[in-house]
């Protein structure tokens, strides 16, 4: 009962997050940008805006100019989740691919890192005047969720372990079609439950900005109004197109 | 919005300039000015004058340059000049000068 | 210079920093508001004249509207995970205090409203999300606070997601101006371009007595004809400039600086009638049908003159519409010389002069001036100048370093990308929002004071029209003289010598008249 009841929300929860991600994506880029606003200094060129985006994403380089502590709290809170998704990798492959097996010890330290990184941001959402004044209840209920995430996961390896060969096995089993029972313990219950949620609201939350940021045209714009004209396609149609629209 | 003065009224947007350009008249200006803690001398009335007679030609307030040139010609080189002006009409002579001569106020990036 | 002992050496510990962050203090600011335009001011530029009976249903419409039209918004209004970066970036909450001032929680003004009637979340949760209804107390905010961002995009530079607080704000404006609420500065002033072609309200008949005037001014001074022509046909440069130029001290100064320029190296230029404002204050409401129909004017003048190139004078957000906008509304300019950039900025054809030493420059007659430099918001952050990221810094420090002895630069962290606006920008440079644009100046004004300190600095550049006049009303409220700000341009003209020139009469260039920094020269 239990194992059908997950394996469905696993089903489910994938099925929103991939449609729900795929549409907004589909979105975003079928929306029109009407015209060239590249926050400027920008790069010329097409090569220097991967660069600038390569700095955002490794670096958070925006952050960084910003806000020091905002910037280390959640640089160390991003490279944390992304540490552990890497680590998982050895929950959904078998063999184990073997730089997944290798990174493993330092998968378990960017658990403790990415949870110490969201107390931070969360610390700071509760005692910064400014930043409480623009936290809604979702911002909270959003670091309690993923605090929860990380904090399940890590009790499930440091305070009561749980089955993980069986654990797997259920997940292999949901990528396989081939349904294995799930281990009842509460603490894995709790952490894939977390999980499940997370993927769902996924496509309607502010979770967005990991997609959105690839459409921000502050950000995604090459600086170059002048070497080519920038007409959007489905915007104005009344706008004078025809011989040398494309210069 | 109006001014009130010997019964009559005559309109005014909301930061005192008079809508009806032809309303105009000394009182009235004497009223505006008072409005505006200025009371006029000679020399305000001297750039009222310069600017109401230019409007009459261009439809326009002049520059603030034009109006220090014309003001150096009739007053003397130790008045015209721009700080003077503002000793005159510490708003600027721009837009608190126009208000009192009954012109519109110039617009814009000014 | 009033009430600054450049003499004694002063530590940086006795400026207060510019960037200091203030307590919050709620609603502090939520009485400012600027006049309502007129119901004969909105509908001379399409929109209705008073607040329309179901407004409620129209601005929601539009928001949605906008929302398909517009990436970049509808990112914006979806991607914020209010991490707080940008809340103590704006110069207004700097100056005010207002937390409905920092970027995001102006941004949330709109996203409340949006989330309610477009997102999942805010229509099942609202309460989760901070999502609300639209209301008139709502539609009030907006009036207030979306009036209290000069769309300068300081937000925007250090959002982790580039989020621009000012699309946001053109867009809040955009839609009160569809339901009949709209201001009346921008919008008078729109409707003058519309009919006279620029924000003056100035004539053809008086456009060419002021021009004549300042043609008599620039013999007088220097013994050489130089013209600023009008309407030439057949002329090689069509220069656009805010009317500010024609208009307002210091940017008349500056006007004579780019006609010296081109006099001095005898190109063939002109002003026009038709198209005489730089400025397109369409941007400022977001209203792009308009800002369209003001780029084709200048289009259309530029063919019914014939000029093979546009340059466009010193005017900052204009420059952003010119750099960015004008091809996309009112190109492709097939007809100009492809040589030379579309459009050319005035500083990049100065600066070109400068390279090539095309241009007699003698620095001392700028000596009794020590000078920094405003990087203008939308030049710094919505534009370029030159082929190379960041000329738009370059190029005006290195034509007023050809200009002057005495240059330094304000602090880092207040210049460049960096930039704090003038206080006055994008809409809001009128009168009865006095209060703010002085607040808002504050974040530039302690800069300027402690490079003022420090260096003795007695005047301060710009290459913005509305940085101008807004400096010169506010400054003396910060212990400087109103002619501390001067124009780019002013400083060449200034300096320039041109062929012919006599020397000065006791009058010395103009700009010294009642710029009194003698003191200012010693070291």
């Amino acid at each position: 009962m239990l194992t059908i009841l997950y394996a469905l929300l696993f089903y489910g929860a994938t099925v929103v997050l991939v449609a729900g991600v795929v549409f907004r994506i589909w979105q975003y880029s079928t929306t029109p940008a009407p015209l060239k606003i590249p926050t400027t200094p920008a790069p010329v060129t097409r090569g220097g805006v991967v660069m600038r985006f390569g700095r955002e994403v490794v670096l958070f380089e925006s952050l960084f100019k910003a806000n020091k502590w905002i910037w280390l709290f959640g640089w160390i809170f991003h490279a944390g989740l992304l540490l552990v998704l890497m680590r998982h990798l050895r929950y959904f492959t078998e063999p184990v691919w073997s730089w997944v097996a290798l990174m493993q010890p330092l998968g378990l330290y960017a658990g403790f890192a990415m949870v110490a990184g969201l107390l931070g941001l969360w610390a700071r959402r509760i005692i910064v005047p400014r930043i409480r004044y623009i936290s809604a209840p979702s911002d909270h209920l959003m670091l309690a969720l993923i605090v929860g995430i990380g904090v399940s996961g890590l009790a499930m390896k440091y305070v009561a372990r749980t089955d993980i060969v069986a654990a797997k096995a259920f997940i292999l089993g949901l990528l396989y079609f081939d349904w294995q029972p799930i281990p009842a313990d509460p603490v894995l219950l709790i952490h894939l439950a977390l999980v499940a949620v997370l993927m769902i609201i996924f496509p309607v939350s502010k979770l967005l900005h990991a997609p959105g940021l690839f459409f921000s045209p502050s950000r995604n714009q090459a600086d170059d109004a002048r070497e080519r004209r920038h007409v959007s396609p489905s915007w104005p149609a009344s706008l004078p197109t025809g011989a040398g629209a494309k210069r | 919005m109006a001014y009130q003065m010997n019964g009559s009224t005559v309109e005014h947007d909301e930061e005192g300039y008079i809508t009806d350009l032809g309303a105009w008249n000394k009182e009235l200006a004497d009223l505006i000015a008072a409005d505006e803690n200025i009371e006029m001398t000679d020399e305000h009335w001297e750039v009222v004058n310069f600017l109401r007679e230019y409007y009459e030609e261009y439809q326009i307030a002049p520059a603030v340059r034009v109006l220090i040139k014309a003001i150096k010609k009739t007053m003397g080189k130790d008045k015209g000049n721009n700080k003077y002006l503002y000793t005159l009409f510490p708003y600027g002579p721009a837009k608190q000068a126009c208000k009192i001569a009954g012109l519109p106020k110039p617009t814009g990036c000014v | 210079m009033v009430e600054l002992n450049i003499r004694q050496p002063a530590g940086p510990e006795e400026f207060p920093d510019p960037s200091e962050i203030p307590p919050l203090a709620h609603g502090a600011m939520a009485d400012s508001k600027p006049y309502p335009a007129s119901a004969e001011h909105q509908k001379a530029i399409g929109f209705p004249g008073e607040l329309v009976d179901d407004w409620k249903e129209r601005a929601i419409d539009k928001l949605g509207e906008l929302v398909s039209k517009s990436r970049g918004l509808r990112v914006y209004l979806d991607t914020c995970v209010k991490c707080g970066a940008c809340t103590d970036k704006c110069h207004y909450f700097l100056g005010t205090a207002d937390p409905n001032n920092m970027p995001v929680a102006r941004q949330d003004l709109l996203r409340k409203v949006y989330r309610r009637y477009f997102t999942f979340a805010g229509k099942y949760f609202p309460w989760l999300v901070g999502a609300a209804d639209l209301t008139e107390e709502v539609l009030d905010e907006w009036f207030s606070y979306f009036h209290q961002c000069s769309q300068c995009r300081r937000c925007s530079v250090y959002c982790p997601y580039g989020i621009d607080t000012a699309e946001i704000s053109m867009a809040a404006r955009e839609i009160m101006d569809t339901v009949g609420k709209g201001q009346k500065y921008c919008n008078e002033i729109i409707g003058k371009v519309h009919k006279y072609g620029n924000n003056l309200g100035l004539q053809e008949k008086a456009h060419r007595a002021t021009l004549a005037d300042l043609e008599e001014d620039i013999e007088d001074e220097t013994g050489v004809a130089v013209r600023l022509p009008l309407d030439e046909k057949g002329a090689d440069i069509l220069l656009v400039t805010p009317s500010a130029d024609f208009f307002a001290e210091p940017h008349i100064d500056g006007l004579i600086g780019y006609a010296k320029v081109f006099h001095h190296v005898g190109a063939s230029w002109t002003i026009s009638s038709y198209a005489s404002e730089a400025a397109n204050f369409g941007l400022f409401i977001g209203s792009q049908e308009n800002m369209r129909e003001l780029a084709l004017r200048i289009r259309k003048a530029a063919e019914d003159l014939g000029v093979n190139r546009i340059v466009f004078g010193e005017c900052g957000h204009a420059w952003r519409a010119a750099y960015n906008f004008l091809d996309t509304l009112a190109g492709p300019f097939d007809f100009l010389d492809q040589r030379y950039p579309i459009p050319q900025h005035i500083c990049e054809y100065t600066y070109d002069l400068i390279q090539k030493g095309a241009l007699n420059l003698d620095k001392a007659r700028n000596d009794h001036i020590r000078l920094t430099f405003h990087d203008s918001c939308n030049i710094a952050r919505a534009s370029r100048m030159g082929d190379w990221e960041g000329g738009q810094f370059d190029i005006p420090r290195a034509i007023l370093r050809a200009s002057c002895n005495h240059f330094y630069d304000m602090p880092a962290d207040t210049i460049r990308e960096a930039t704090f606006c003038c206080g006055g920008g994008g809409g809001l440079l009128t009168d009865e929002l006095m209060d703010l644009r002085k607040k808002g100046a504050q974040p530039r004004m302690r800069a300027l004071q402690q490079v003022a300190g420090e260096h003795g600095v007695t005047h301060m550049a710009a290459i913005c029209a509305i940085c101008k006049t807004q400096f010169a009303k506010v400054m003396p409220e910060f212990g400087f003289e109103m002619d501390a700000i001067v124009s780019v341009h002013q400083m060449v003209s200034n300096a320039i010598i041109l062929d012919g020139q006599i020397e000065d009469d006791e009058d010395g260039p103009t700009m010294t008249a009642s710029g009194n920094g003698a003191d200012g020269g010693e070291e």
